[in-house]
């Protein structure tokens, strides 16, 4: 799977989850910053990431990734 | 929502960058909640929902990102999108996004900011840098900071209705500020209120204080019209100099306000978790109890006193002297709160003999006409009424304590409602205490409702009539300023530059006390036997020989003193076993051996000097020797003294009554004592270097005689 793939499967789960257009969410933004996730939200996205992609994440590592860019590198080391 | 009338009922005049910031918070014509989210029962919602539901005068915008509108409200995704200008930011995004958030408020032009979230200092390191770079960001761009971690801030006055907390309730509005760096505190404190019928001016949870702080905070409730009476809870005092100067100046003259403080951190244990708690260095908790004190802060010890007191203050007239009247239905009541009022500094009234002949023509027979004034278990209100005009119209009286107990035929709301009429007609101040609980709720809300302040025990009312006493008092005393007595300090700075850090070599201590003109008797360091036996036929015997080197500190318990030596051959083999000892303890290098002639019994005492974490030098004064430790009968004050603080430092310890000449004893010299303690406290101003400094003991000989410096210890550096 690209880079490109990855990057769009994420904006789509973020746009779900968070209920954000997916033209707000560049791979710059901040998940609390810029999307307004609240603290019980980055625990659902960590899980909607998990079963999007089929993998099981750190959790401890994934809940201390901040930006939509930052989540798909983190992501693509699982795939 | 109307923008034009908020605030104009303090907006006037010409305001310091600081003052407007503060008026930003407090009468913001536009808020922002940045961080806003649409899930009721978190802070970031609740905020949002308590500004709008209590009915706030100005603007409100919700910054939420990727939300349309909180409650209905037009949400924006940042602060910069907002189409107008904000005075105030409410920031509730977590620690971490509070910088970004902060920089982008800058750039809207923001005035002020409340930080309500926490993370910040009082979570280790990283929140320590978190903490830095949002105050570094507020001080570039003059935005006056609440917080971080803080519960928020309300304002009741009617112009602008600001709730930007998460308190559970907007509180009634009142004449009380209240100041407090717990956040969880407050909500206590609200409910607390809300049960007594007390409202609020103004309601600050300040947090981390890493912007405003309550020096500050209460320099501008000094100012606000809608304060009478200001409370502070606090942990951490941080710039205590300026906390002591500010409330000296606020607490007297033609504006006065009284300022009761509960100081947190009172047991070692205590100030160890206030200390975690806010990341502070704790001082000895007997300083700030004498600091207050002469700074005119009303320290108490529960939110109970502090609230019963600032009743009292704020909704009665202030006495002008301690004279109690009591009236009461019981007799038990009545002896009890007699005991209590003169225990707390209060005196009972001696009534005029037209007041007897009125109670006599009044009350029944079996009544007690004297006070405390016994209307007998069967009263009604008109034998209250009867009782309370003739002790009110007393000229003996200044205040009057009205107790109740709940008989079968006592009819509590009648008389509750003939103290409210009685002390409307009144211009004295009335407390009252209807002890018990179900039976007299309702007349305790007749009296609460009518601003009579009610307490549950007669003694906890005397208490707030004593602390009145003591506001009152303070505003009556005179403050002096410290004079530098005559000092020789160039050869001061000389001695104090000669010595590294660490305890000072006694003859080096002894020299410099002697170049601020402390009683040092004459002394020589000899470093044989030869000169020790010549100095001492100088000096004339008796003499003491005393170890001297700068590591040695607990001298007795090295066998490092001889005392009471009385011809040349005891001083030859005490300085020869003293050498011979010390030899032995290696850790004790001796430097030479101090010879002085003996000093006359007398009373032993302390005076010592130290440097508080928040308060700078301070002295201390006690009854020294081994006492200190056993009795702990020691006062403090700031450095310098003048000489009047000086004389009131000693007549606070109750070791002052040995001085005085307590059971045949001669008196001692006591102006000498005074003398000494102003003279050590510049010395301890002057040289910040001094850490540590106690003579222990200073020996006050009787009246006319002076004193002198027996031993002393004197530590440079931090």
């Amino acid at each position: 799977m690209d880079r490109a793939e990855v990057e769009a499967r994420v904006k789509k789960v973020v746009s779900r989850v968070l209920g954000v257009d997916e033209d707000m969410i560049t791979p710059d933004s901040h998940f609390v910053f810029d999307l307004g996730a609240e603290s019980a939200q980055s625990v659902q996205l960590v899980a909607a990431f998990e079963g999007e992609f089929n993998i099981e994440m750190d959790n401890d590592a994934a809940l201390k990734v901040k930006t939509v860019g930052a989540a798909v590198d983190f992501i693509s080391r699982y795939l | 929502m109307s923008v034009s009338s908020v605030g104009k009922s303090a907006m006037h005049g010409d305001v310091s960058p600081s003052r407007s910031g503060l008026q930003s918070i407090f009468y913001p014509r536009t808020v922002a909640v940045v961080g806003a989210n649409a899930t009721p029962g978190t802070v970031p919602y609740d905020i949002f929902h308590n500004l709008l539901i209590s009915g706030y005068r100005g603007t409100l915008y919700p910054v939420a990102p990727g939300k349309a509108s909180i409650c209905a409200v037009k949400a924006y995704r940042y602060v910069l999108d907002i189409p107008d200008k904000i005075d105030l930011a409410v920031i509730v995004f977590p620690a971490e996004v509070v910088d970004r958030a902060m920089e982008q408020c800058a750039k809207q032009g923001v005035k002020a900011a409340i930080v309500i979230s926490a993370g910040f200092r009082e979570a280790g390191p990283e929140g320590q840098q978190r903490e830095q770079r949002i105050k570094a960001i507020c001080a570039e761009h003059g935005i006056a900071l609440i917080g971080p971690n803080c519960l928020g801030v309300i304002n009741t006055d009617p112009a602008v209705r600001l709730n930007a907390s998460f308190a559970r309730k907007m509180p009634d509005a009142g004449r009380i500020g209240f100041l407090s760096q717990s956040g969880a505190l407050c909500t206590a404190v609200l409910d607390y209120a809300r049960d007594k019928g007390i409202g609020f001016s103004k309601f600050v949870s300040f947090g981390n204080k890493a912007g405003v702080s309550e020096i500050d905070l209460i320099e501008y409730l000094h100012d606000d019209p809608a304060t009478d009476v200001i409370l502070l809870y606090l942990e951490e005092i941080t710039d205590g100099r300026r906390l002591v100067e500010t409330a000296r100046r606020v607490t007297r003259g033609p504006k006065a306000k009284p300022i009761l403080a509960i100081k947190a951190g009172r047991t070692a244990e205590g100030a160890g978790a206030a200390a975690s708690h806010t990341g502070s260095l704790a001082g000895e908790d007997a300083v700030c109890d004498d600091v207050f004190r002469d700074a005119g802060i009303v320290r108490v010890a529960s939110i109970e006193e502090l609230f019963n007191t600032a009743i009292m203050y704020a909704y009665q007239p202030m006495p002008p002297g301690d004279r109690l009247a009591i009236v009461t239905n019981a007799g038990g009541p009545g002896v009890m709160a007699t005991d209590a009022a003169v225990r707390c500094g209060l005196s009972i009234a001696r009534f005029e003999p037209q007041t007897t002949q009125k109670l006599k023509a009044a009350l029944p027979a079996t009544a007690n006409i004297k006070n405390p004034v016994d209307v007998i278990g069967d009263a009604r209100a008109d034998r209250y009424a009867a009782a309370l005009d003739a002790v009110l119209a007393d000229p003996n009286v200044d205040q009057v304590l009205v107790i109740l107990t709940p008989q079968s035929m006592t009819d509590i709301d009648a008389i509750a409602r003939c103290v409210c009429d009685v002390s409307r007609r009144a211009s004295k101040a009335i407390a009252c205490s209807f002890m018990g609980a179900a039976d007299v709720a309702s007349g305790v809300h007749i009296l609460q409702a009518a601003h009579i302040p009610h307490y549950i025990l007669p003694e906890w009312a005397c208490r707030a009539m004593a602390d009145v006493q003591r506001i009152r008092r303070w505003r009556e005393y005179q403050l002096h300023e410290p004079h530098r007595p005559q000092v020789d300090r160039q050869a001061a700075e000389a001695l104090v530059a000669a010595c590294p850090n660490g305890y000072m070599r006694e003859d080096q201590a002894l020299a410099l006390l002697k170049t601020y003109g402390l009683p040092v008797p004459e002394y020589r360091l000899c470093t044989d036997a030869e000169q020790a036996v010549d100095f001492a036929a100088q000096i004339g015997y008796p003499v003491v020989l005393r170890a001297a080197g700068r590591n040695i500190v607990h001298k007795s318990e090295i066998g490092g003193v001889a005392l009471n030596l009385r011809d040349a051959h005891q001083v030859r083999e005490a300085f020869a076993d003293m050498t011979r000892r010390l030899a032995a303890a290696p850790a004790a290098a001796l430097e030479g051996v101090l010879v002085r002639a003996m000093i006359p019994a007398g009373t032993e005492l302390i005076l010592g000097a130290r440097h508080d974490p928040s308060f700078g030098p301070v002295v201390m004064f006690g009854l020294g020797g081994i006492y200190v430790e056993l009795f702990r009968d020691v006062a403090f004050a700031l450095a310098p003294l003048d000489a009047h603080t000086a004389a009131a430092l000693v007549r606070r310890v109750r070791a002052v009554r040995l001085l005085e000449g307590a059971r045949g004893l001669p008196p001692a010299d006591i102006p000498a004592v005074e003398d000494s303690l102003v003279r050590l406290s510049w010395l301890a101003a002057d040289f910040p270097r001094i850490s540590e400094l106690d003579v222990n003991p200073l020996i006050a000989g009787p009246a006319k005689t002076g004193n002198a410096v027996a031993d002393v210890r004197i530590r440079l550096g931090r």
